[in-house]
């Protein structure tokens, strides 16, 4: 037994060492999560496929397409063709997906995010494309096709690589922000060549978008993120640019008001200088804070951005400390393996692995493409939130440390066992699909959110979940990670918690009241009404 | 023979007016043949694309145009190239093209054996033809390769398009294909034989974007401390080893050494305090003039060619504006890149020397503790100011080869939304670039004028290579 708890201690200690992220170590391995790779027995054959214009994207969307509550994913393939695969697994049972034909066979796709587009109830796709950006209307039973005549949509013709939607006050379509990487023409000077991004509005009273709007200037954005950043209720527009081919640009936060032009956020407005390599954007909110803080994904470091504020009297400015070093969300190198050139990483995505109530963050890496100066083999990262809003790096010890050349993901109970999933999709290899097997995960509950009219799945509610010892908030959006997006069930792990109280902030700012509900279950939220217990065989 | 066969001859001379001579000549021999051939109209067709100028092919100088500019991209974007990885590109490109140049041309001589480790390079066969353009491209493509070859996928495919593009235009208006056959294989031997030069200087090889992955930080007052918190590889300074490096024209490191920093005292009455307290006074009241120098002359790694091509794209600049003969622009660029990379070997070789802390670290300490420079503080020892000893070495040498004084102006960082500025002389400019550093609140004002003096000292050896015959 001696001999045991040396060894240990000796890894651990290794493992600091050898990286600067806190290393989790024998006495915190019950609360790392246990993952077991399923790609094999999944049924999911999908290769992110080509070359130079495919070194970024690589997307996935997860959608309940058929309306039975089970998550189905639709894959970018890059030169390969997009494709479906419809959620067969059973609760609790092992993962399994079937291909199906769907109109979604398109080349040249990059990115995919789910959207009820038109409000009817059925989950449409943003495809983004080298080329043009296609929207796929959804029919029943997972068929797409295609809308952008129909909707009036001007898919363009570029490298697009990023997107976000928000319904701004009074609109019954929402608003489209596509983000465009380099001129696909440029190959022999792409530097200064990125194109530009666009926002579409809705046209009136009729179905359909008006003519874009240049989202100038443009800095190669491969995320983009509407997000209510101060809680004003108006969303504004985060862009993540790629500094490697912009001139002149940074990060950028754009002012999208209702009948406003769009309109960036100035230093004078408390908005900082930021240059970085950005690929992806996930946002959380800290248990001790009302404001969403950013994680943004980039080549080495990281930056975990939570809003300064001075003062809680004021509005808070758009200004941002990092503090990943601080609170141990480091990425910037491999942590396994003895490749210890700087990272890159690409989708990132928080969410609670092992049901303590605290978020946990996800990042997806891998090489651009043979540049030897960086990580070939770079684990993915799986960073477990500690009491206090601190990190530590789980992923080998959770099973989820691929080295194989990331770029998408998606977190989603895909059995519904309350235990959130991951899968991966990587460059010319096929993706990655772990199942959640941890033996000793807190409770959870799950809810998916309805309203009425336009905007059917609330996106810019807030849903609140108090377990008794923290409120969690997570704010509903679409967009942000790199080149994928998720529509469905929103999971709260909620600790030892058997009751938890939730509430929902509806995107028009009307508040519900608290309402207990038993943790362990699915609960479908309708605007002014009741929680509904969802169960298996229904729709949610 | 047919037209097509035998076609221009841009010369196996160098000097501009034999490659005149064979224009004309090849010119009137074009004629001759095809008025004479069986294939007149389609000669008459190349005349007249020739004439409206479509099928011009590349001169000498389009190619180190378009070569150097591309190079300049590709430092900015290979993470590698800090400022002293590119100065040592510069420099073989540098050396590569005026060797290429001068080994057709009656006028210029090898720098081998006065450059350190440069052994004689091969010569071109005597009699026979050789296409200059071809072997100028050649040499430096694939020493391009070889430099950049960590860059990134849209840096390889920049290189190979480029390199794709200039090949086709030489082809066209090129010599014989015995003639380009020989030329390519020559200028691959050249290039050859710089790459194998280069392998031995110690800084062929970066690891980890230059930041060691040990490295003991001297803990005594006054020594240099990480800068930046949030970039984790910068919690050591970058390349500490650079100044040992073997030097180009200069016999070492420490060649051209400098006295100590002032002594170091946290005593508001000493003169490391008053040097501090001046950097701090200076940055709290900036004008816009001061801001914009500052800024003109940031020329951070990878958001700009860095100082050392900076100075590149000015003598660049100036070249094609005032169509400077090819002997002289290969010899500027020669000599430059040069004086920049020894530049960057006898600043290293004292930063590491005497370790100093940055203005950053001492003033928040004990000034004023939420001080923020202008400009983002690099991760590597004040003492000299790195910009101020490479601005005044570039500057002794485009002095004496182009001119003093000289007015030109700078678009160099245009694209990045900085204003062109003019100056009446290189000195003008590289005096503006070492007080740049004072403004910006990264260095001392000791650091930039003994700085600036190193950089005259190291500059002379590159101005005393000898390459006329």
């Amino acid at each position: 037994m001696f001999v045991l708890k040396r060894l240990l201690f000796s890894i651990c200690l290794t493992s600091a060492i050898t990286s600067y992220s806190a290393p989790i170590c024998a006495a915190d391995r019950l609360t790392a999560p246990v993952f077991q790779e399923e790609t094999a027995l999944s049924g999911i054959s999908s290769i992110y496929a080509g070359d130079w214009q495919y070194m970024v994207g690589g997307g996935v969307a997860t959608l309940d397409c058929n309306g039975d509550g089970y998550p189905d994913l639709a894959f970018a393939g890059g030169e390969a063709k997009a494709s479906l695969y419809i959620n067969k697994s059973t609760r609790g049972g092992p993962l399994s997906f079937e291909r199906a034909e769907s109109g979604l066979e398109l080349e040249h796709v990059t990115g995919i995010y789910p959207l009820d587009i038109d409000g009817d109830g059925i989950t449409d796709l943003v495809v983004l494309r080298v080329g043009e950006t296609v929207l796929m209307r959804g029919l029943s039973e997972c068929r797409f096709e295609r809308a952008n005549e129909a909707w009036h949509f001007n898919g363009g013709n570029a490298w697009w690589t990023s997107f976000s939607a928000t319904w701004e006050k009074g609109a019954s379509w929402p608003t489209l922000a596509l983000g465009a990487y380099i001129d696909p023409q440029s190959e022999a000077n792409p530097w200064g060549s990125c194109t530009e991004n666009r926002l579409f509005r809705p046209l009136g009273d009729q179905k359909g978008f008006n003519d874009p709007v240049a989202l100038k200037p443009s800095y190669c954005a491969l995320s983009m993120l509407f997000t209510d950043w101060n809680r004003s209720g108006v969303p504004a527009l985060r862009v993540s640019n790629d500094r490697e081919y912009y001139e002149g640009g940074q990060e950028q936060l754009w002012h999208i008001d209702p009948g406003e032009p769009p309109r960036l956020y100035s230093d004078a407005e408390g908005w900082k200088f930021l240059k970085i390599w950005g690929m992806g954007i996930a946002s959380t909110t800290f248990p001790d804070d009302r404001y969403p803080s950013y994680f943004l994904t980039s080549m080495s470091d990281n930056k975990l951005q939570i809003l300064q504020q001075p003062n809680k009297e004021v509005p808070p400015l758009p200004a941002y400390k990092d503090l990943a070093f601080d609170r141990g969300a480091v990425a910037y190198r491999p942590y396994t393996g003895d490749d210890l050139k700087p990272s890159t990483a690409w989708h990132a995505q928080f969410e609670d692995m092992n049901n303590d109530g605290l978020p946990d963050l996800f990042i997806a890496k891998g090489n651009v493409d043979r540049m030897p100066d960086f990580a070939q083999k770079d684990p993915n990262n799986l960073l477990l939130q500690q009491p206090g809003g601190t990190f530590k790096e789980v992923g080998d010890i959770a099973g989820v440390a691929s080295v194989r050349n990331a770029r998408g993901a998606s977190l989603a109970d895909f059995n519904l066992d309350g235990k959130i999933d991951l899968l991966v999709v990587n460059r010319r290899e096929n993706v990655q699909l772990w199942q959640n097997v941890t033996p000793d995960a807190g409770n959870f509950i799950e809810v998916m959110l309805h309203q009425d009219g336009p905007n059917r799945d609330a996106i810019g509610a807030w849903l609140e979940v108090d377990n008794g010892d923290r409120i969690i908030r997570r704010e509903i959006t679409v967009g942000g990670g790199h080149a994928s997006g998720q529509l469905g069930w929103r999971h709260f792990g909620v600790g030892a918690a058997q009751t938890v109280k939730i509430r929902t902030i509806w995107p028009d700012g009307s508040t519900d009241a608290w309402e207990t509900v038993s943790s362990n279950a699915f609960y479908a939220l309708n605007h002014g009404q009741a929680a509904k217990l969802w169960q298996t065989g229904s729709a949610p | 023979m047919t037209c097509f066969q035998k076609n221009i001859n841009f010369g196996t001379n160098a000097t501009l007016e034999k490659r005149i001579h064979a224009l004309w000549q090849g010119w009137v021999t074009f004629l001759h043949d095809c008025i004479s051939s069986r294939l007149p109209a389609l000669c008459m067709i190349a005349l007249v694309a020739l004439s409206s100028g479509t099928a011009s092919a590349a001169t000498s100088d389009e190619i180190l145009r378009k070569w150097y500019g591309l190079s300049l991209s590709l430092i900015r974007h290979t993470p590698t190239y800090s400022p002293p990885v590119a100065s040592r590109a510069l420099a073989y490109l540098g050396v590569t093209s005026y060797e290429a140049v001068a080994s057709g041309s009656p006028q210029l001589q090898s720098l081998a054996g006065q450059l350190n480790g440069l052994k004689p390079l091969t010569a071109r066969e005597n009699g026979l033809d050789y296409d200059d353009v071809v072997v100028l491209e050649t040499a430096l493509a694939t020493v391009i390769h070889d430099l950049f070859n960590n860059t990134g996928p849209s840096g390889q495919q920049a290189i190979q398009h480029l390199e794709d593009e200039l090949k086709a235009s030489t082809v066209t208006l090129g010599s014989t294909p015995e003639s380009q056959a020989r030329s390519t294989a020559y200028g691959r031997t050249i290039a050859a034989h710089i790459i194998a030069w280069s392998r031995e200087d110690g800084g062929a090889v970066i690891d980890n974007m230059g930041f060691p992955l040990t490295y003991g930080l001297d803990k005594r007052p006054g020594h240099w401390v990480p800068t930046n918190p949030l970039a984790r590889q910068q919690q050591v300074p970058l390349l500490p080893n650079w100044g040992k490096n073997r030097p180009f024209a200069m016999p070492e490191g420490a060649s051209c050494p400098l006295p100590p920093p002032l002594d170091y005292s946290e005593d508001p009455g000493s003169a490391f305090y008053k040097d501090a307290l001046e950097t701090y006074q200076t940055g709290k009241s900036l004008t816009n003039e001061q801001k914009a120098i500052a800024f003109f002359w940031t020329d951070d790694a990878m958001a700009s060619p860095t100082p050392a091509g900076h100075w590149s794209s000015i003598l660049l600049q100036i070249a094609e504006h005032d169509h400077l003969p090819l002997e002289k622009h290969v010899d500027a660029l020669a000599r430059l890149g040069i004086a920049m990379a020894d530049a960057f070997i006898g600043c290293w070789h004292e930063k590491y020397r005497y370790d100093l802390v940055r203005p950053i670290t001492y003033i928040r300490k004990f000034i004023a503790p939420d001080w923020t420079p202008f400009l983002l503080t690099p991760p590597f020892p004040e003492y000299p100011s790195g910009h101020s000893t490479l601005s005044a070495a570039a500057a002794t040498v485009l002095a004496s080869v182009i001119g003093d004084p000289y007015s030109f102006t700078d678009h160099t960082r245009e694209r990045d939304t900085a204003i062109p500025r003019s100056f009446d002389s290189f000195w003008s400019a590289a005096k503006e670039a070492e007080i740049s550093r004072l403004y910006g609140g990264i260095h001392f004002r000791t650091a930039i004028e003994r700085g600036f003096e190193q950089g005259r000292c190291i500059g002379a050896y590159a101005l005393a290579l000898k390459t006329t015959r």
